[in-house]
């Protein structure tokens, strides 16, 4: 369970956020919608501890994340798959895999999960020792997934996964996605400019606007009324 | 045709020791965007260190040991302590910075050591070789000096390229936000790449002393022309300043031994203007410009 | 209009320069002793050449490690020339030195117009090993490692017959700094200024509105070396010997480091610096010879607290002592004015000396 809490966010005295509250189940995803600039990668930056808030809280099954460093938060169990993909792409496939849990412990279990990640997106595979420069759009958000899955984490923050990405594939991954989140229990929660493709894998749907919650419903009921849609996602 | 044998055998080993520098220069740009100009002073303070080991009667192999672990410390310390602050700041600001270092190593190196200039011992005999009665143009130290920066870069590529840890500090430099948030500790392992650096700039101090002797400022020009050659083969390329740095070592030693020794570092300026006209981010650089 | 705002300022340059030019005759007429004018000389020759160094790296954003080889240039045209026409009026070795050492600027200005950060820094700091090398090897023109000697200019006669070598020189020296400061001053504000600015801020606008960034990269240069070519000609006669050992590394990067502690872009930071580079040692100097300490030591305790003082200032006055004065006074003026009622920001002061 992730839980955001009245979390308000500033650069300078621009205000991104504005006491921003969600949560998260286990085992669902819930969809953050809005236009640009509307503060949906600031939000989860912030959870990831790359941007320091200006009050607000975001707990962890029982930590607060809030005040610790980025590479801490990771280690507590929080995959982010940044804006753009964020492979490394001086490195190989594999080595970008490898990276996903070098903190953790069990070795033995690293290599296992390095191995399901290859499952779960088999083109990566064909391609490990090829540096990640060299990947299509749809091999590096696979990878960049897949990378995130590899640490086993217990909540996942994805930003914009569709960007570049045709239908076709987006589908694909996003189905692979949602068979991950039953299967692991995993709190997801997906950032989306396409609305309509968020929505079809969401459980609940939040829309932001300057910084500010709009609206919060189930992703079924948002998807099912048409003047809804039209009114906050113009489509 | 003897000369030039004896001139290029000069150069490769002085260009070993410049390859050293370069390598250091290059790890710590890769890493933070920042030139160490501190670098040389580093390794004049290290090389002063086991000098006096060494007058206590130790064996050269500890004082080297001690050279290079006190330069693991130097660099690391310096890393965490002064630079860390000036990394997110304009970049003239870390020039200042490091110069601040180089210019305090040098000032306290003559209070702690003594200002006079030291002859410096090698590990193994600095006189020619001689097989079958002619004499061989090179002396075991020279071998010596470029087997041991041979092997230092094959340890650095093999920690590099087959540990984990290498990866981590791959990846810290190449993109240190995507790494913070895979959970890897970036300040250690900018600490630990400081601290690598400053060793391997150690064993250049190590490898250069006997040569041009021991005194405060004797390796700032071991810094220049180890940097003329890291920034000729591109900076970011460790493979393109070894290359470039064993190219300024041959120039420096065939304009010595051929025009005059004093026109040396004028040519080593000439051959970096030349290189930079032709290609303004050196040979081996692929990347994008980056700005000041 | 605008040529009335222009030429005012032209004018407020003009009356600040005219009394600070009155106020450092007085002062060193019947104020300083010889000691302190001496010491007051120094200052002026380093601050002409940092002015220009400000000009280039500080305005138009161009790194230089080699401005000390530049001041070489300078310094050596001066003692070349005098040693083949002892009789030529300091003027026009003055003048000599501000061209040749322009040309040599020109020419690192077009080399370095291509090159950006870290390779600039590279190149001018090779600049710096390599040109000291140079009378060793010409020893027949430049006197090789001993040098060349350079007479102090003699007072003219009207001074009277009792009037000091020295104090002839700290005038002169004192008179180019002012008209250097005064001629640099009014660029800076002008439309060059603007250029440079503009150039160093960002690069591909400054094309697009017109700009040809190489030429104003060059002119920077140029400029700029034309000024350490002045205070080198200075130096020479300060020195009374043109050495290679008179230009070493360490100049070249006291130069850089003087102008960034003194404040980067504030041509009051390059007084500033030149002072902090004249007077530290002079006093930590004599400190440090009241501890009684060792020879190494003590000659050394200048350089260390040089060093510490760099690192301390990068670390804690990140703009440089002049920015530090500059925000207090700037915090002060806020307070002052919103304890009367509005609360708008006020431009930052402007003095003529900026």
């Amino acid at each position: 369970m992730l839980e955001i809490s009245d979390l308000t966010v500033a650069y300078g005295g621009v205000v991104a956020l504005e006491n921003v509250s969600l949560s998260v189940p286990e085992g669902s995803i819930t969809a953050v919608l809005g236009a640009n600039g509307a503060g949906k990668t600031t939000l989860v930056r912030t959870i990831s501890g790359l941007v320091k808030p200006r009050h607000g809280s975001v707990m962890l099954g029982t930590q607060q994340l809030i005040g610790r460093s980025p590479e801490a938060i990771a280690r507590l169990g929080v995959g982010h798959v940044p804006e753009g993909h964020g492979i490394v792409s001086e490195l190989t496939v594999d080595e970008n895999l490898r990276l996903g849990g070098l903190w953790r412990r069990d070795r033995a279990d690293q290599r296992v999960a390095i191995e399901e990640a290859y499952e779960l997106f088999p083109p990566l595979r064909v391609r490990r020792s090829v540096h990640a420069s060299n990947l299509s759009g749809g091999e590096r958000q696979m990878l960049s997934i897949g990378r995130a899955m590899v640490a086993r984490p217990t909540a996942l923050l994805l930003d914009e996964p569709s960007l570049g990405l045709a239908g076709g594939l987006l589908a694909q991954i996003m189905q692979r996605l949602a068979t991950l989140v039953t299967e692991r229990k995993l709190s997801v929660l997906l950032i989306e400019q396409n609305a309509r493709s968020a929505l079809s894998v969401a459980d609940q749907a939040v829309v932001l606007s300057l910084g500010k919650v709009e609206l919060r419903d189930s992703a079924e009921r948002l998807a099912g009324d048409d003047a809804l849609r039209h009114a906050y996602l113009g489509f | 045709m003897r000369l030039f044998v004896i001139y290029t055998v000069d150069g490769i080993t002085n260009g070993a020791v410049y390859a050293a520098v370069a390598l250091a220069l290059v790890m710590i740009w890769r890493a933070t965007r920042i030139i160490n100009y501190a670098q040389g002073a580093m390794a004049m303070f290290t090389t002063y260190i086991a000098l006096i080991v060494i007058r206590h009667g130790a064996p050269y192999w500890l004082g080297f040991v001690i050279a290079l672990a006190a330069g693991l410390v130097i660099g690391a310390a310096t890393e965490r302590i002064l630079v860390r602050p000036v990394e997110s700041r304009p970049p003239l600001n870390a020039v200042i910075l490091s110069l601040g270092v180089l210019i305090l190593l040098e000032a306290i190196a003559p209070m702690l050591f003594g200002g006079q200039t030291q002859s410096f011992p090698t590990p193994v005999s600095n006189i020619d070789l001689v097989a079958g009665g002619t004499t061989l143009d090179f002396s075991p130290f020279d071998l010596f000096t470029v087997g041991a920066v041979l092997v230092a870069m094959l340890l650095l590529f093999l920690v590099f390229q087959r540990t984990t840890l290498g990866l981590r500090m791959r990846a810290a430099a190449f993109n240190p936000e995507i790494a913070r948030i895979l959970g890897i500790r970036v300040g250690r392992m900018l600490t630990l790449g400081w601290g690598l650096a400053a060793l391997l700039g150690a064993l250049a101090g190590m490898l250069a002393a006997p040569s041009v002797y021991l005194y405060p400022s004797n390796m700032d020009e071991v810094l220049v022309f180890g940097f003329t050659g890291a920034i000729i083969g591109g900076l970011e390329s460790p493979v393109g300043a070894v290359a470039g740095a064993v190219g300024v070592g041959l120039a420096l030693s065939y304009v010595s031994g051929y025009i005059g020794s004093d026109l040396a570092p004028l040519g080593g300026f000439v051959i970096l203007i030349v290189v930079l006209m032709l290609r303004p981010q050196g040979l081996f650089s692929f990347g994008t410009q980056r700005q000041v | 209009m605008n040529t009335v705002l222009r030429n005012s300022t032209l004018l407020r340059h003009g009356v600040f320069f005219l009394g600070l030019a009155a106020l450092l005759l007085v002062l060193t007429s019947f104020v300083f002793d010889p000691y302190t004018n001496y010491n007051v000389t120094e200052v002026a020759i380093y601050a002409i050449c940092t002015a220009g160094l400000t000009v280039l790296t500080g305005i138009n954003g161009q790194v230089s490690l080699g401005h000390g080889a530049l001041m070489m240039i300078g310094a050596y045209t001066t003692s070349v020339l005098l040693t083949w026409h002892p009789d030529l009026p300091l003027i026009l070795m003055l003048l000599a030195s501000m061209a040749t050492t322009g040309i040599a600027g020109a020419i690192v200005g077009i080399a370095g117009a291509r090159l950006r950060g870290p390779y600039l820094a590279g190149a001018t700091l090779a600049l710096a090993v390599a040109l000291p090398q140079v009378p060793s090897h010409f020893a027949s023109v430049f006197g090789g490692n001993q040098g060349l000697n350079v007479p102090t200019p003699a007072p003219p006669a009207f001074l009277g017959g009792d009037f000091s070598p020295e104090q002839w020189l700290a005038w002169i020296t004192l008179a180019a700094a002012v008209i250097t400061f005064f001629v640099l001053a009014n660029l800076v504000r002008g439309a060059t200024g603007r250029r440079f600015r503009m150039v160093r801020d960002n690069e591909v606008a400054a094309r697009l509105s017109g700009i040809d960034v190489a030429r104003t990269q060059v002119l920077a240069y140029m400029i700029s070396a034309a000024c350490a070519g002045l205070a080198g000609s200075l130096f020479a006669y300060w020195v009374t010997v043109t050495s290679p050992s008179g230009f070493t590394l360490n100049l070249s990067l006291s130069l850089l480091t003087a102008i960034v502690i003194g404040g980067l872009g504030s041509l009051a930071g390059a007084v500033i610096g030149s002072f902090i580079l004249v007077y530290l040692p002079v006093w930590t100097g004599g400190f440090a010879s009241s501890l009684n300490l060792s020879s190494n030591v003590a000659n050394n305790v200048p350089l260390a607290i040089y060093g510490i003082v760099l690192i301390v200032a990068i670390l804690v006055f990140p703009r440089g002592i002049a920015g530090g004065i500059g925000s207090i006074a700037r915090g002060a003026t806020r307070i002052i004015r919103s304890s009367r009622g509005p609360t708008a920001l006020p431009a930052a002061p402007e003095s003529p000396s900026q």
